[in-house]
């Protein structure tokens, strides 16, 4: 009986062909809109993160809770660790001090780093002049330093100061380093080096080294380390670390080792890009509020011109659940249609901008879905108060208009 | 003869109270199977109320109404609707066609709302519209047809499922004197068929040519008599 029912809307939304179109074109708009914002969303996040990861945003970083354990790493845990850890470039602790460089007359706000080879190996770290850190300036705690270009330039005037020297004052302690290489500037280094007249500078140095010139003893002071990855293989090296960590410090089952993906950069974005995506498609959405309005508003025009028909089939028998299956059913193909269109229409719009601006062109077929029940329901939701109220119509009141 | 319509003591009041109208004012009534039936009365007498109350579109504010034997007369309205599809073939002076859909679409509605398989209705409407002489108009929409063609639709939709009762509300209303006259002939075969009929008018004319006929005034039955001249063969 139910299809007798589509049908009969079917072909009264054929009868009204110019009028069944205009209404359908404002959830067209909208299914195609808040489909075209979301696909573009989806291609801006997968296309961010790829640049993220490869400007070297492909770190692990473990650390220890202090609050469970006293423990720290020391330097042969670290080199049995990373030995022990298959497909990465290498770790480095990363330890960070404050400081001022010392050179001729003059005294600078410095920013030093302790590392590995590490970085560099992973391409995190691109080399201008010279060379970086090697293993041996690590075990031997060598006096060497690799400045950013925009130290060196701040130094001594010029960028190419590899074989230079100059004096790290660790807060009372001086240590006299050779420069080795200069590296590339991040964007870290260009925003420090330009801080107006006291510019901070940032250079790299073995952390053996550090623990020498800040006078720490590395077998109590390092608790944390980034793991620099090889490959894509992020979650492969996940799944190893936490185990090899817990075996070589001892920690097993103490639930005092925590391992998180990145430096965060990969959530953090990916929170931003889906806020900024929510927000657009909310927009968008309110266009598609705006279509099933139409729709209401078209069938409630309907139902008053069809009033006598309405009479004509409750006298025949018709009950109040025929009619509203009737015009519910009417309802629901226009926007069901409707989002089919959309959807031709907000994924050739999506693709055509997504290629036009260099971003991947992801589908979710669970978008697509989602959509087509949304815009389905809309003519169901919409449709529900002009359908009542044909269903609710007194026959002979209905028989009586012309 | 058995008891098709019974109406005991019928009133319906529109807006109760101090302007009051009495549509029917304690109108009593039987009518046997086979009869076939001219309510006859001028505009505002109450003859179109009455037409509603026996078509079932409209409940009495006091009074029964014994349809078949069963009390209709205080029923929800998806009950009333299952009635009349059930029991009664409506034919109105405006056809009440639903332009939209072709001759064959239209006599097939209520078998739908009956819930009759498409195989079932398409062979009973088919038959309903050759025995109104339209074999030939089953796919005309109702804008393609003269008025004649179209009323005769109406009563084949009012037929197809065979209700007991047909219930004809100023069927020749809209017609010229010659589609009436055909009109006329076949709602008095399908009386002769077996149907009981009843036609609602203001039109001596038309209620001469019923068997029994009732004259309504003011909301009462003012007379109700066999028709002294009613002819078996025209």
């Amino acid at each position: 009986m139910y299809i007798e029912y589509i049908k009969s809307a079917i072909s009264s939304i054929r009868n009204n062909k110019g009028r069944s179109f205009l209404t359908m074109l404002g959830i067209i708009i909208g299914i195609s809109a808040v489909l075209t914002v979301l696909i573009i969303g989806d291609g801006m996040k997968a296309t961010v993160n790829g640049e993220m990861d490869s400007i070297g945003a492909t770190t692990i970083s473990v650390s220890l809770d202090t609050t469970k354990t006293e423990k720290t790493f020391s330097k042969e845990e670290l080199d049995i660790i990373e030995s022990n850890i298959s497909d990465i470039m290498g770790i480095s602790p990363e330890l960070q001090f404050g400081g001022y460089f010392v050179a001729g007359q003059k005294e600078y706000d410095a920013f030093v780093t302790g590392s590995t080879p590490a970085p560099e190996l992973s391409g995190s770290v691109t080399m201008e002049h010279g060379r970086f850190l090697t293993k041996a300036d690590v075990d031997d705690g060598k006096g060497v330093i690799v400045l950013s270009q925009s130290a060196a330039n701040i130094i001594f005037g010029y960028e190419d100061a590899v074989g230079r020297t100059v004096t790290l004052d660790s807060y009372g302690e001086e240590t006299e380093l050779t420069v080795i290489g200069i590296r590339k500037d991040n964007s870290m280094d260009t925003a420090y080096a330009s801080y107006g007249d006291e510019p901070t500078l940032m250079a790299s140095i073995p952390y053996t080294t550090m623990a020498d010139a800040y006078g720490f003893s590395l077998d109590e002071f390092v608790d944390s380390f980034s793991i620099y990855l090889d490959s894509e293989d992020k979650d492969k090296v996940l799944a190893q670390t936490r185990a090899v960590v817990e075996n070589v410090t001892g920690l097993r089952g103490e639930n005092a080792v925590k391992v998180s993906s990145g430096y965060g950069f990969d959530q953090t974005t990916d929170t931003i890009l889906s806020i900024i995506t929510a927000v657009v498609a909310i927009i968008a959405a309110i266009s598609l509020l705006v279509g099933g309005i139409g729709v209401m508003n078209i069938m409630t025009v309907s139902v008053t011109e069809r009033t006598r028909e309405i009479g004509i089939r409750k006298s025949l028998g018709a009950r109040t659940s025929s009619i509203l299956t009737q015009f519910l059913a009417e309802a629901s193909i226009l926007t069901f249609t409707g989002g089919i269109i959309g959807i031709i229409l907000g994924l050739t719009l999506s693709y055509t901008i997504c290629t036009l601006i260099d971003f991947e062109f992801v589908v979710n077929p669970l978008l697509v879905a989602v959509v087509v029940v949304i815009s389905t329901s809309i003519g169901l939701f919409f449709g529900i108060y002009p359908a009542r109220r044909a269903a609710r119509l007194d026959p002979i009141e209905a028989l009586r208009t012309e | 003869m058995k008891k098709l319509v019974e109406i005991r003591d019928v009133c319906k009041v529109y807006n109760p109270g101090e302007n009051e109208v009495r549509a029917l004012d304690h109108v009593s009534l039987i009518i046997g199977e086979g009869e076939f039936v001219a309510i006859i009365g001028q505009s505002g007498s109450g003859k179109s109320t009455l037409m509603n109350m026996l078509g079932c579109l409209d409940t009495p504010t006091s009074g029964k109404y014994f349809l078949h034997g069963q009390d209709v007369s205080h029923m929800t309205d998806d009950e009333q609707s299952d009635v009349r599809n059930r029991e009664i073939g409506f034919i109105f002076q405006g056809f009440n066609l639903i332009p939209s859909l072709t001759a064959l679409e239209n006599v097939e509605l209520p078998l739908i709302y009956r819930g009759v398989g498409k195989k079932e209705r398409d062979k009973l409407s088919k038959k309903a519209l050759a025995s109104v002489g339209l074999a030939n108009r089953m796919d005309h929409k109702p804008s393609e047809m003269s008025g004649g063609q179209q009323q005769r639709v109406a009563i084949a939709r009012a037929i197809a499922q065979a209700p007991p009762i047909l219930l004809a509300d100023e069927p020749t209303g809209n017609l010229d004197s010659g589609s009436s006259k055909e009109i006329i002939n076949i709602i008095k075969r399908l009386y002769r068929e077996g149907r009981t009929v009843i036609i609602i008018t203001h039109d001596p004319g038309i209620a001469r040519q019923a068997r029994r006929i009732i004259t309504i005034s003011d909301g009462r039955i003012v007379s109700d008599i066999m028709n002294p001249d009613y002819q078996q063969s025209s």
